[in-house]
């Protein structure tokens, strides 16, 4: 038990530390939101005279908390964050952020979810495969699915986009959904379910090919050294057939290590995929970030940061109990 | 994160595409087809998530179809010809003989999108609400239902464009309940111009015609606005006819116009200037406090260079009198103004630096007191035009032995320097005078009073270079408080021989604002023969007009 209680005070830390460090690092980047607005704002006007009341009202919102000290900028954050209020987004003003990041939080856990998903599962599998027959022509799939990682993730998506969507019409070129043929957004139909997973594809598939590489190495690596190990011949002299060794006896305990990578995966999946919603105009979580990083919006920053960190975290304690659990050796202290 | 993948983006495109024609030998299946093809679709420049807010008080968050689609001002002021403005909501107006008192009388008979009737009474109130009231405002008021009366304490000759061509009228009857205009977000905007919003997400919205708009309902009958985060992605809408207008940067347009679908004009406007903090008085430090330097560099760096190389060949020719040309031609004072160096001369830029005391350092470049001077130089980090014309800026200076630094700067650090004057000299776009007369650009970006001392932000103007000239002052007051076409020319031919000696904006080029749109499938769009409005889908106004003009193609 005692395992268990020091995971979650160690948690319990560790989510503090986060929280306090999400609120001092945009404290840390140079400049001042409320000029960056202002000079926006003076050049949207076209040379109309803001007025002082504007300029207060902006300073106000944006401006940094002058007069007050960091520490109780530092409770008056907590204050509101035990509330849930996470405050209003200066680039998107007033539209508050928990409204921002909810909107596109679903997106992101479906798409990059599933595609994480399916690459950590097909990476498993084929690895396993691949360990299992190696010195076959089956090890060349490493040299490739680790070039199609290598390449820029930017660079394959444009490629992809360039090639099924653009030359051939096959896939849609932008968007979660097709805003074509949906002008009034989301509905609950299978037209627009349809529409949702034809416009999936193309992404998902980036982000799978991007990420397989790493799966299907680590596990081909694991089952190549686990099937040097003593139980594996003792299996095998005990007359089990080669299928219920591969599946029961090696696989199983090569997957290990992988399972623990694919607990940190699954965390940062809220983090979205900057560059996959860039390119294909997808909505979600990772642009938000990146504007709020641009436009030096605190409040925005802030949330999403902070939506990544605890899911992190929240990934990581699941994975650190599943494991306590699938591999008992880590529950014993030395 | 757009500007700085978008080159690389597009040759890697076209390579792919290559390849992909290679392989297949498959051409694109083309425009969606059927009934839907009377919607236009646009891209406005909006990134996803588009903001759902229809205020048209947050002129910077606020969706496009705002300015101009919904709301509209009383005239539209058309930016590329000198002719007067038309009349929208208002019909005509008259400025007293003082320029304090200004009198618009507005059509007949006009309606709200939600049926109401629109009166001098909206128009007053509107003027008196929110933001559009200045410190000069004294009071509006409806004589008669079309007719408004607006009496200021100073004379408003100037500010026409603003008052008349940016103020959007809203209706009384709703706007009168809002207390906080600033965070108000409009999602049921009712306005008076040629379309009302059907429909809202976060990709993409659309908007109708409005059947009550006072000149009958639009052609175009619904206008989809999308929201786009990369310029590779509107490039691949706009070659596949999934999108019909666009106004963004494409380095080779023939890519795009090559079918003979899409057609495309590029105007050349704002001026990009290499932007100093000239005035020591007011805290300004470093070298280019001293004209002697501005002038040097002025005649240093070759603008032809850097129009081809740094702006793909597409922007334009400025010109030290901060005019746009032809259009502003009755205010130039001075033929040789027309437009600044185009080579250099690096015999006359070393020439006046020795005349200003500057002597050649043993490192080979100029100094004083056995020490050569260095001057910083930023642009913000992604915009690659920017920084590419910044490094070109650097090596041209050099070799009149001038040494600027350029680096890259994020946009947070961009922006606020600029504001408060902590900065030696940057790359910044200043915004063209939107009627055909000069005084804004001279009243916002030269007048001593739009400026203040290093370490504030003005709260008037962005003369953000602190650049204060009591000749230049004076004759901007004079050029403000007549309508006489002699005394405003006197006024700027003496602003345009002072700031064209002072540089503390040295002009680079005139940006280059890129449109395309299909030509296909609607017809009645701005040409080069017809710039009846600047097709430019996220001009305010422009773009309404350019809409009410379409039909679709046959």
């Amino acid at each position: 038990m005692s395992f268990y209680l020091r995971r979650v005070a160690f948690y319990l830390v560790t989510f503090w530390a986060a929280i306090s460090l999400n609120f001092l690092l945009p404290r840390l980047l140079p400049g001042d939101p409320a000029a960056i607005m202002l000079g926006k704002l003076r050049r949207a006007n076209a040379g109309r005279p803001l007025s002082e009341e504007t300029v207060q009202a902006i300073t106000a919102i944006l401006g940094a908390e002058k007069g007050t000290s960091l520490w109780d900028q530092y409770l008056a954050y907590w204050g509101r964050l035990l509330q849930g209020d996470l405050g209003v987004s200066s680039t998107r003003y007033p539209a508050p952020v928990a409204e921002l990041i909810s909107a596109a939080l679903p997106w992101t856990i479906v798409l990059v979810g599933t595609a994480t998903v399916i690459s950590f599962v097909l990476g498993i599998v084929v690895g396993a495969w691949v360990g299992w027959r190696r010195g076959t022509w089956l090890d060349h799939l490493v040299p490739v699915t680790t070039v199609f990682q290598s390449i820029p993730y930017f660079w394959l998506a444009l490629v992809l986009v360039a090639v099924f969507s653009v030359q051939l019409g096959i896939f849609p070129i932008i968007g979660g959904y097709d805003v074509f043929e949906f002008p009034g957004g989301p509905e609950w139909s299978w037209a627009f379910l349809g529409s949702a997973v034809w416009h999936a594809v193309l992404p998902a598939t980036t982000i799978v090919l991007s990420s397989i590489g790493g799966w299907l190495l680590g596990m081909r690596n694991m089952m190549v050294s686990t099937m040097s190990e003593d139980f594996i011949v003792t299996a095998e002299a005990k007359g089990l057939t080669p299928r219920r060794i591969r599946t029961k006896y090696a696989s199983r305990n090569a997957a290990i290590p992988s399972l623990a990578g694919f607990g940190i995966a699954l965390g940062f999946v809220v983090a979205g995929s900057i560059v996959m919603e860039q390119v294909f105009s997808y909505p979600g979580i990772g642009k938000l970030m990146i504007q709020a990083v641009q436009g030096l919006d605190y409040a925005l920053m802030q949330g999403v940061f902070l939506v990544i960190t605890l899911t992190v975290l929240a990934a990581n304690f699941v994975m650190d109990l599943i494991y306590g659990f699938i591999d008992p050796r880590v529950r014993h202290n030395g | 994160m757009i500007r700085t993948t978008r080159r690389l983006a597009l040759a890697l495109a076209a390579g792919a595409s290559a390849l992909a024609l290679g392989l297949s030998g498959c051409s694109p299946s083309g425009g969606s087809a059927g009934g839907d093809d009377a919607i236009l679709r646009v891209w406005a420049g909006s990134a996803t998530p588009i903001n759902n807010n229809f205020n048209p008080f947050a002129v910077d968050t606020a969706v496009h179809a705002t300015f101009g689609a919904i709301y509209e001002p009383l005239f539209f002021f058309n930016q590329l010809s000198a002719d007067p403005p038309t009349g929208m909501i208002g019909d005509s107006y008259e400025y007293s003989e003082d320029g304090k008192t200004l009198t618009v009388k507005i059509k007949p008979d006009l309606k709200w999108n939600d049926g109401e009737a629109l009166t001098a009474e909206d128009v007053a109130f509107t003027f008196g609400y929110g933001s559009n009231v200045s410190e000069q405002f004294v009071s509006a008021e409806a004589t008669d239902d079309t007719t408004v009366v607006l009496t200021y304490t100073e004379p408003q000759f100037t500010s026409a464009s603003l008052t008349l061509g940016s103020t959007w009228i809203i209706p009384k009857h709703v706007w009168e309940k809002i207390d906080d205009f600033m965070a108000e977000t409009n999602p049921e905007p009712v306005g008076s111009g040629p379309y009302k919003l059907k429909s809202f997400t976060e990709a993409a919205y659309t908007v109708e015609a409005n059947e009550l708009f006072r000149d009958g309902a639009p052609e175009v009958k619904q206008v989809q606005y999308l929201g786009l985060d990369s310029n590779q992605s509107a490039q691949d809408l706009l070659t596949t006819g999934k999108i019909d207008w666009v106004g963004q940067f494409i380095a080779n347009p023939d890519a795009v116009t090559g079918s003979g679908k899409i057609a495309t004009l590029n105007l050349q406007q704002d001026p990009t200037t290499i932007t100093t903090c000239a005035n020591a008085e007011l805290g300004c430090t470093g070298p280019q406090t001293d004209p002697a330097v501005r002038q040097a560099i002025d005649v240093a760096i070759n603008r032809s260079t850097i129009r081809e190389k740094a702006f793909a060949g597409l922007a334009g020719e400025s010109s030290p009198s901060f005019m746009l040309l032809p259009r502003d031609e009755q205010w130039l004072s001075d033929p040789a103004l027309t437009t600044s160096p185009q080579d250099p001369d690096v015999a006359e830029a070393q020439q006046i630096l020795e005349a200003a005391g500057y002597t050649k350092q043993s490192d080979g470049f100029y100094g004083k007191d056995g020490a050569s001077f260095e001057i910083d130089l930023f642009s913000p980090d992604g915009w690659t035009d920017y920084n590419d014309a910044a490094k070109l800026i650097s090596e041209q200076a050099a070799e009149a032995g001038i040494r600027i630094n350029a680096r890259t700067v994020s946009d947070a650090e961009y922006w606020t320097p600029i504001q408060s004057g902590d900065f030696q000299m940057t790359l910044y776009g200043l915004t063209q005078s939107l009627v055909a007369d000069p005084y804004s650009n001279y009243h916002e970006y030269f007048a001593g009073t739009s400026t203040v001392k290093v370490g504030e932000t003005p709260l008037v103007g962005q003369n953000y270079s602190r650049y204060s000239n009591p000749t230049v002052d004076a004759a901007v007051l004079a050029a403000g408080g007549t309508e006489d076409v002699p005394t405003k020319q006197a006024a700027y031919a003496t602003i345009q021989t002072e700031i064209a000696r002072d540089l503390p904006y040295i002009p680079v080029v005139l940006n280059a604002s890129q449109s395309f749109f299909n030509v296909e499938k609607f017809s009645g769009w701005p040409s080069e023969d017809d710039l009846y409005a600047a097709p430019l889908p996220y001009l305010s106004v422009a773009n309404a007009v350019v809409l009410t003009h379409l039909k679709p193609a046959e």
